[in-house]
């Protein structure tokens, strides 16, 4: 099957695609994003 | 005296002679005429040839330096690629648009003289609009309608400037101009439009992805990189080009983001990508220029293997948007691996194409101590990787299990996409071939470790910031929409122009149908019927004094006109009026 980028099926397109959050994710989030801001804060006082 | 042809001829007249051939014979020939044209071009040496006298005029069909010939280098690399990948289109219109569209970027670029270039550059608005309407879909034909209308109007403002130029200067070369007049300011906006500048740029966002799967392909490699190669011959180290280009580099991303049409977002990209190039042309220095037009020549390449993978993908699912998508690596894995090549050279990393260019542009602005272009740029960097480099492999093969189940790409497209991510690689890997070909002398050297270990980060924290936003349900869901953009200022404005265009010229026109159509003529038409009689009544109007005395006034006045018997004061009155008006006319 091929097509020259015609929508065939309209009907069967789906309207919205959400990110749902993944249980727990809290936790990891938070601390990447301290780590991660630590990191840029001492790269950013070490080149300044 | 060369024993060569100027180097668009080849690619349009072999395009016009398409029709004539069916089959093998055809896809032969549209795959010959690329390497033929590129002998041709190798066998020319630089300088100026095909010179002839138009008008008084010097005309030059070509103007061979390293500017113009790294750029004709990448033209006929990409048309080849390109005519493989569209091997199996059957569809004449295509075949022919997308050559002699090849055929006129290569026009424009060795033009000597503007009224050359200006004819080449309309021919490639004409070709590029066949190759949007040749998807022959509603959306197709309306976006086909605006791009030409919009490049028709850049191309009047950029024919307007070149005929002020030449009637100021005496001279059609092109050359160096700067910004020195309404001339130049007028051919720079002509440019901009073709550029895809800020508020002039809805047209690329709109026209490309509603091109034909093969037609975007072509399409992302002419127009804006022969604007790129425009500036860069005419306005090199122009300030304003520096704020230009910054901003086409920062506002896509957030458009790009939000977009669920592959194609779009990566049309975006390209608005992104070229703002590199213009704040590189903008610096003006031998980096930044060598760093603009390498990254046009690698931008030719990926973002050209990016639009090939997408389109692979349309053409197999016939779908596009994020929202359909998703789980393809299981039934496209070489068009998926392709694709990440692809996102990983838009996105500038280490041994992919896009690193030896992007770090050159970002180079000079550091050279030049412009921190807040290098911010943006900076900006601009991380939100390509993110909505290039992993947006679109991830919703396209990754992401949700869409449950689409279709063949590989043909092998044909598979080749094309292969040759292509083998380039971005070897570019990437062994960037000194390119640096050879720059317009000036080079020693640049991309891989210190400061860039990659800057480089690398900036990914890193990017697909770390990606990963915790779509992980904790924060990143924006892919909705099917229509995004608004300066179109919008158009749109609106058009349609308000219209309703007080209509307002104020239709009423005038009514105003002056009421007064001087029906008005005056009907009431002197009235009065002439008898002007004895009315002339008449109007003096019983000024001396009677009632209504009653008026009415059998006005009944012998009419008994006597239908008797032919005026009062003999009333004949004198009129021979006076008739005189005055004639002596009045005479001797006004």
């Amino acid at each position: 099957m091929s097509h020259e980028g015609r929508h065939d099926h309209p009907e069967e397109e789906r309207m919205i695609l959400a990110h749902d959050p993944v249980p727990g994710y809290r936790p990891v989030f938070t601390v990447i994003f301290a780590l991660s801001c630590l990191y840029l804060a001492y790269v950013l006082f070490t080149t300044l | 005296m060369i024993n060569a042809l100027p180097p668009a001829v080849i690619l349009i007249v072999g395009a016009l002679l398409i029709p004539l051939l069916k089959g093998r014979m055809k896809q032969a020939w549209m795959l010959l005429l690329p390497i033929a044209s590129f002998v041709n071009l190798l066998s020319i040496p630089p300088g100026s040839h095909w010179s002839f006298s138009f008008l008084g005029y010097e005309l030059v069909l070509g103007q061979l330096d390293r500017l113009s010939l790294i750029f004709g280098y990448i033209f006929h690399l990409i048309a080849f690629i390109t005519n493989l990948y569209a091997l199996h289109v059957e569809d004449r219109v295509q075949n022919i648009a997308g050559l002699a569209y090849a055929g006129a970027a290569l026009g424009v670029i060795f033009a000597g003289d503007f009224f050359t270039l200006f004819v080449f550059w309309e021919l490639l608005t004409i070709c590029a609009t066949f190759l949007v309407l040749a998807r022959r879909t509603p959306e197709a034909f309306g976006a086909g309608f605006r791009y030409f209308m919009v490049h028709v109007a850049g191309g009047l403002c950029l024919l307007a400037g070149i005929l002020l130029h030449v009637q100021q200067t005496g001279s059609v070369a092109v050359t160096f101009l700067g910004l020195n007049g309404l001339a130049s300011y007028l051919i720079f906006i002509g440019v901009g439009v073709n550029c895809a500048w800020p508020l002039l740029h809805t047209w690329l966002t709109d026209a490309y992805p509603a091109s034909t799967v093969t037609g975007t392909i072509y399409l992302s490699a002419f127009t804006t990189k022969a604007a790129v190669y425009l500036l860069a011959r005419s306005f090199a180290g122009t300030d304003a080009l520096i704020w230009i280009g910054a901003v086409m580099a920062g506002f896509p991303i957030f458009y790009a983001v939000i977009e669920n049409d592959l194609r779009r977002v990566l049309a975006y990209s390209l608005i992104n990508q070229v703002g590199f190039m213009v704040v590189g042309i903008g610096i003006g220095t031998e980096l930044a220029v060598n760093g603009a037009v390498a990254h046009a020549f690698n931008d030719i390449l990926f973002k050209g293997l990016l639009f090939m993978t997408m389109g692979a993908v349309l053409y197999r699912t016939g779908k596009i948007n994020a929202t359909d998508l998703g789980g393809l690596y299981k039934s496209m894995p070489w068009t998926c691996a392709f694709c990440i090549v692809g996102a990983a050279s838009i996105s500038a990393f280490p041994l992919f194409s896009g690193f030896v260019s992007k770090s050159m542009v970002m180079e000079a602005a550091a050279h030049d101590n412009l921190r807040l272009v290098w911010f943006v740029l900076l900006f601009a960097s991380a939100g390509v990787f993110h909505h290039a480099g992993i947006k679109i492999p991830f919703f396209a093969f990754y992401s949700h299990d869409s449950g689409l189940r279709c063949k590989e790409a043909p092998r044909h497209m598979l080749l094309a996409m292969g040759l292509t991510a083998f380039l971005c690689i070897f570019i990437g890997s062994f960037p000194q071939y390119l640096y050879r070909l720059l317009p000036y002398a080079t020693d640049y050297q991309p891989y210190t470790v400061s860039h990659v270990v800057a480089q690398t980060q900036l990914l890193f924290f990017s697909a770390l910031a990606f990963t915790l936003l779509l992980l904790s349900g924060i990143y924006p869901a892919e909705i099917r929409s229509v995004n608004v953009d300066a179109d919008w200022v158009y749109r609106k404005g058009g349609r308000l122009f219209y309703s007080l265009s209509d307002r104020i010229f239709n009423g005038l026109n009514n105003w002056g149908d009421r007064i001087f159509v029906r008005g005056i003529p009907g009431a002197l038409a009235r009065f002439f019927a008898d002007p004895g009689a009315n002339l008449q009544k109007a003096g019983a109007r000024l001396t009677s004094g009632s209504s009653r005395d008026l009415a059998a006034i006005d009944a012998a006045i009419e008994r006597r006109s239908r008797l032919g018997a005026y009062p003999v004061g009333i004949g004198v009155l009129l021979a006076v009026l008739c005189l005055s008006v004639m002596s009045f006319i005479f001797f006004w």
